[in-house]
């Protein structure tokens, strides 16, 4: 697309460009390769609001010449700007990603290291060979027991091996940072076609031993002993078991094994799913000269909460989603990929589509740079106005006559009220926790719209049956009826029927959260001196004597006591839920930062290539245009592509398909062309003959060319299998409905 | 330099200055190391404090015939030798007692295992390299002495360099003689070539040139000088068949120890031998039926042993001699469950300490939660997977184990009901004919099949899974990218997948999950599995 015409320029002026259309269909394919061009043609989507803002937006154009004139500059201003916003704010959510991912992996890291250490410093407590010992090709003789490679197995509990790479390259620069020669080895060093050399020649070329004719461990050991190197642990991270193969892998080991005591190498072992992977890996032999330990690191789950907790949550302001653009990133990590790579590239699309299509979001990233000269100057103040107006949340807010003084205030309260909302929200995270309630759930349910009136309602319901608590238990039950909101009961029923103990943990946790925030953090002090005024007024009930109280005959009062603490508990969540937690898609103003295009991200993200071919294969006249096919619509016509017709005709076949059926159905219709006569359809066979006769063979000849190419295209794109021995003269068709 | 290594200096110094002529005829490029001494041809030798024949028989307990064999045929100082080959089982003792054997001769030999020198070329390099006395280093750019890949250079090289060494050798011997040190002294003029891990060389040696040309070399070299040895843990059957035109080597069986034997290699180096030969009263017997390699045992005993003796360290039950055959049995009763579980395990994983001391810390409440929280998780899948990769495993698996024939019934309900009644009356009459089938798809392991079957299975589960629970609507989406999902499976080695043209399309996958792992799968899904199985039914 030409740089110099603007789309958001036409668009905005002439809402129905032809070429719309042909811009959607190619926009996955402008994402997924060139996403800093792409930003610059503005998505136009059709989506519903952008068109509804359009068509708001033409009355005043006819009406302000002079405006839509200054709009058009504006615009121009804009795109520099937008992605100056999204590069500001990406790389925001980048470095918080990146910082979060490396805390949630330190205290594993710093145990790997400390084992690390021991390993060694129990292999210099056996003594150190000189270097002519270290050298020689014989094994050091010693009537220990033979030493033992000491292996370090970090599962890391994910079949997908992705999110991995990142987690041992960091674990790389650890250890080097720690003192540590680290070398670092993948399957692909590990294969079979390049065996043990091919492997050997990867592990050398990890340390600075220059050019190297013949890989040979023996160089390593040489080096090794040479200038202090061997005042450092040598480090060997193995990242993905799974994919070595298997006999390299024994024969590497066997190899280390015999020079270990001459090259204590240390292997980091990252396996994805059990530790019985090395046994099916490894024979016994090999296995036997492992000492090994097993390391966890986080969980796919836990690194995707934290990951939740610190973008979308904690960072509300920078950047959100909608409901269902949560719903939707939400399943495909548990149904389809279970990566965080994918979930942050999702992320990155939405960010990169919400600023490509939401003109106004630019703001928000000057918001955050604070720079507010800089966008004013930009944006002339009516613009502004005019976009704002046309935001559905903005009408909802009720405050639209005074829009013009408001818009400042109206931002900071959009400010402000996100970080109330992210506060209570991780306040809801931290009660959770007890009742094991993942965040990205919790947050899924947190933002859901439809629920938000409800939750008054939902939380009428529940002081009802708070009241009925003590004479009845059945409360479980009732609860359970209730599906909607499901989560947030959950969690509140599990803060009612919690120990002292934890309780008092909770609200500890509880004030450090809402330490900058005075509002929510008053809240808690009131509710905390209430459940004190309630001590004083029995003061026996102090929380020592409580744990104390378990088994004497006061247990009646300590039961007393500790539902009325959870009681109130349970009221400050209610507060939370009611006063701060209104989903950030019915805050006014929130278009600005809030992604909520679910359909747009899920055409970039998912594609779902197979299923494309094949819809668009049996509706090729679409895509195409072409004027023949525009009139007869759906019908077979001989001038559309070979492959295309031969794919429709096969609708007409089961499982298997005749070749010769096949064949014929496909030459009449390429007859149809130079005789439409109905006869032509009904017997082929003599028309052949009826034909002249040069010409008719080299037709015929090419129909079967054509038919034989059409055939194989299929079969490449996978569609088709090719005729077995068994059943000569039938195809069959591969992947349907997949 | 480590404090250790300048402690070896002054030694190694006054060695060289003994054979000093001998370092004269180093390699040049040996001698630009600068903090490193050349090597002379003492480093030949294996080193180390003289040892005795007397103690090297007390070392290996149960090989003194075969260390005596070997002895005479290697004969006295200065005589030539024809090769040997040495065999026997894993660890038995034959590399260590070949070095030690040569520790106590004190003659010069250049080792070579053929695990470590993985290649023809290498293993020439190898050679090549401890002949001429070089070592790699940065000065040199870890280059090798020779660059060496063809036999027919080899033969040459070799020549070359061991006329050299063994000049050099009796140049030496000449020089003792005159300096009248020779008490008993000498290491002779003889060079041996010690081979080990020989084995292996049929493995490399796809065009079965370079076996000949290796047992040839006593012939080719002509050097009386020169003693061959191979080591290997295979029969000399294995290589070679009678009379392939060149001298057999000698062979030298190393039988495997007897029970007595490996009792007294076990408990060599105990500092409690007594309470260790309780031990091993206790724990030999069941691990007989296992393994007898010594090394194999040795591995599992250490932490068993250590596990034994916990009751003593722990509470001084125990007062010193007081009723050994109590203090026996109630030792037996600690270890034998122990014994049992670790029959099983070759392979031990230990999870490291410091993680559980942090858990430890937290309060006692917690920590209840928790092994409430494990033992439930004991039956739950602990790694992520993707809800459509479980489908697609558990699809897998129920391809690999049910006859494709049974597919219809199984999942088409219309077909199902007409296929049990036909199959039925037919299983009724023979019911021996159906275990014995259910016996061969057992024998037989997990079947192979076609791409078009597993998704077709995978859809049928699929949509009945989406059936059952219409809750999540979003489980719809299941459908796509399962390509995908089929890769990643075969990456983690759950499913695998046959060779074949990928563009014909007929590759044929297997999928290699335990019962075990798929029923913990199912159960993550709520799939019934057990009524799709055959086997079950």
């Amino acid at each position: 697309m030409a740089p110099s015409s603007s789309p958001i320029v036409t668009d905005s002026l002439d809402p129905s460009t032809p070429t719309e259309t042909l811009d959607n269909d190619l926009q996955p394919f402008f994402v997924l390769h060139k996403p800093s061009s792409r930003r610059k043609d503005r998505s136009s989507t059709g989506q519903g609001k952008q068109r509804k803002r359009n068509e708001l937006s033409s009355p005043q154009n006819t009406k302000k010449q002079e405006g839509s004139v200054n709009e058009e500059c504006d615009y121009h201003l804009f795109k520099p700007l937008q992605i100056e916003a999204f590069n500001s704010v990406w790389s925001r959510i980048e470095s918080t990603i990146k910082d979060v991912l490396r805390d949630l992996n330190s205290s594993a890291f710093k145990d790997i290291q400390r084992w690390i250490l021991e390993c060694f410093n129990a292999a210099r407590l056996h003594g150190e060979p000189n270097i002519t010992e270290a050298t020689r090709s014989f094994p050091i003789l010693s009537n220990a027991t033979p030493g033992q490679l000491s292996a370090a197995l970090v599962i890391t509990r994910n079949i997908e091996f992705v999110d991995d790479i990142l987690t041992f390259e960091e674990l790389g620069h650890f250890l080097k940072s720690h003192g540590c020669h680290v070398a670092k080895l993948s399957s692909v060093d590990f294969s079979m076609k390049n065996g043990i050399a091919g492997c050997l020649k990867a592990l050398l070329r990890e340390f600075p031993l220059g050019e190297i004719d013949s890989a040979d461990i023996s160089i390593l050991a040489s080096w090794y002993r040479e200038q202090d190197n061997n005042n450092k642990p040598l480090v060997l991270i193995i990242s993905d078991l799974e994919r070595c193969c298997g006999s390299v892998l024994t024969e590497f080991v066997l190899m280390l094994s015999e020079w270990v005591v001459k090259l204590p190498v240390i292997l980091i072992i990252g396996v994805a799913t059990t530790v019985d992977a090395l046994r099916n890996a490894l024979p016994s032999c090999a296995l036997q000269c492992l000492c090994s330990s097993k390391f966890m690191i986080g969980t796919p789950d836990e690194r995707m909460d934290t990951i939740v907790e610190a973008v979308l949550v904690k960072h509300s302001t920078t950047f959100n989603i909608g409901h269902k653009v949560a719903l939707f990133l939400r399943n495909y990590f548990i149904n389809q990929d279970g990566t965080l790579t994918s979930f942050i590239r999702a992320l990155k699309l939405a960010c990169l589509l919400h600023f490509s299509m939401e003109p106004v979001s630019l703001i928000h990233g000057h918001m955050l740079a604070e720079d507010q000269k800089d966008w004013i100057s930009a944006l002339s103040p009516e613009i502004l106005l005019k976009y704002m107006d046309e935001f559905p949340s903005y009408d909802r807010s009720q405050i639209a006559s005074q829009a013009g003084k408001s818009i400042a205030q109206g931002l900071s309260d959009l400010i402000t009220e996100k970080k109330l909302w992210s506060t209570a929200v991780l306040c809801l995270c931290e009660a959770g926790k007890y009742s094991k309630v993942r965040l990205l759930d919790l947050f899924c349910e947190v933002l859901n719209p439809d629920l938000y009136p409800h939750r008054d309602s939902v939380c009428h319901i529940r002081n009802e049956k708070d009241q009925g608590l003590s004479s009845t238990n059945g409360h479980s039950q009732q609860y359970s009826s209730v599906q909607t909101g499901g989560l947030i009961r959950q969690i509140v029923r599990k803060v009612r029927d919690l120990p002292t103990g934890a309780l008092g943990q909770l609200i500890k946790r509880w004030e450090k959260l809402t330490a900058d925030i005075s509002e929510i953090h008053d809240k808690l002090k009131t509710f905390q001196s209430s459940v004190r005024c309630e001590d004083r007024r029995s003061p026996r009930k102090s929380s020592k004597d409580i744990s104390k109280r378990y088994g004497s005959k006061a247990s009646l009062d300590a039961d007393n006591e500790l539902t009325m603490l959870n009681l109130q508990a349970v009221a400050f969540i209610d507060c939370l839920v009611r006063n701060y937690m209104r989903p950030i898609e019915c805050m006014p103003f929130h278009e600005i930062s809030c992604f909520k295009n679910v359909e747009k991200l899920q055409v970039v993200l998912i594609g779902d290539p197979r299923r494309r071919i094949q819809a668009d294969l049996l509706d090729s006249h679409k895509i195409l245009r072409c004027s023949c096919c525009n009139k007869t619509g759906n019908a077979l016509l001989p001038s559309r592509q070979d492959s295309s017709i031969l794919y429709s005709l096969a609708q007409e076949h089961g499982d298997l398909i005749n070749l010769h059926d096949w064949f014929q159905s496909f030459r009449t219709i390429l007859h149809q062309t130079n005789k439409r006569k109905p006869k032509s359809k009904q017997s082929p066979q003599p028309k052949k003959r009826k034909d002249t006769a040069g010409s008719g063979d080299q037709n015929e000849a090419s129909i079967q060319a054509r038919f034989c190419r059409a055939v194989t295209e299929m079969q490449i794109t996978g569609l088709l299998r090719m005729p077995s021995k068994r059943r000569p003269d039938f195809v069959q068709r591969v992947a349907f409905g997949l | 330099m480590n404090p250790e290594e300048a402690a070896q200096i002054p030694r190694r110094t006054t060695r060289s200055l003994a054979s000093s002529s001998a370092s004269t005829s180093n390699n040049a490029s040996s001698a630009k190391v600068n903090s490193l001494e050349p090597l002379t041809i003492n480093d030949l030798l294996v080193g180390g404090d003289p040892i005795s024949l007397d103690e090297l028989f007390s070392n290996f307990p149960g090989r003194s015939s075969q260390i005596l064999e070997i002895v005479s045929l290697l004969g006295p100082l200065n005589t030539p030798m024809l090769p040997l080959f040495v065999y026997g089982g894993a660890s038995t003792g034959k590399t260590s007692i070949i070095l030690q054997l040569f520790r106590h001769l004190n003659r010069p030999l250049v080792y070579s295992s053929c695990r470590t020198s993985y290649n023809q070329r290498i293993l020439f390099e190898s050679i090549l390299n401890q002949l001429h006395l070089h070592r790699k280093s940065s000065a040199n750019g870890y280059s090798n002495a020779k660059r060496c890949e063809r036999p027919s250079d080899f033969i040459n090289f070799l020549r070359e360099a061991l006329t050299d060494a063994i000049n050099n050798l009796k140049e030496k011997s000449a020089k003792l003689i005159s300096g009248k040190t020779m008490a008993q002294g000498g290491i002779g003029n003889m060079i041996y070539l010690v081979f080990d891990n020989f084995q292996l060389v049929r493995e490399w040696d796809k065009s079965s040139t370079l076996l000949p040309f290796l047992f040839n070399l006593y012939d080719l070299l002509k050097i009386p000088e020169v003693g061959l040895i191979f080591i290997s843990n295979t029969s000399p059957d294995t290589f070679y068949s009678s009379n392939m035109g060149y001298v057999e080597p000698i062979p030298v069986y190393f039988p495997d120890y007897t029970d007595a034997d490996i009792r007294k290699i076990l408990s060599r180096n105990q500092a409690d031998s007594k309470l260790y030969s309780s031990f091993l009263d206790v724990a030999l017997r069941s691990f007989f039926r296992v393994t007898r390699q010594v090394d194999e045992l040795s591995t599992a005993f250490k932490p068993l042993y250590e596990k034994y003796c916990e009751p003593l360290s722990d509470k001084r039950v125990f007062p010193n001699g007081d009723k050994d055959k109590d203090m026996k049995r109630k030792l037996f009763s600690h270890i034998n469950p122990h014994i049992t579980s670790s029959l099983n395990e070759i392979f031990k994983v230990s999870s490291h300490p410091s993680v559980e001391v942090e858990n430890s810390k937290e309060a006692n409440l917690k920590v209840n939660q928790r092994k409430l929280e494990r033992r439930e998780e004991i039956a739950k899948l602990d790694f992520h997977m993707s809800t459509s990769a479980k489908y697609l495993l558990i699809s897998a698996f129920l391809a690999s184990r049910n006859p494709a024939t049974l597919d219809a019934s199984l999942f088409d309900s219309k077909g199902g009901s007409h296929n049990r009644k036909r199959k039925r009356k037919p299983s009724e009459k023979v019911p021996e004919r159906k275990e014995s089938l259910e016996e061969e798809l057992l024998m037989k392991g997990p079947g192979s099949f076609p791409l078009e079957r597993l998704l077709a299975i995978f859809q049928c589960i699929v949509s009945v899974a989406e059936d059952s629970s219409d809750e999540d609507k979003q489980s719809g989406e299941l459908m796509s990218d399962v390509l995908l999902q089929l890769s990643s499976l075969c990456n983690a080695k759950f499913i695998f997948k046959g060779r074949s043209c990928p563009i014909e399309g007929s590759v044929r996958y297997r999928s290699t999950v335990s019962e075990d792992l798929a029923l913990k799968v199912a159960r993550s899904l709520k799939f019934p599995l057990s009524s799709y199985l055959y086997k079950r039914t």
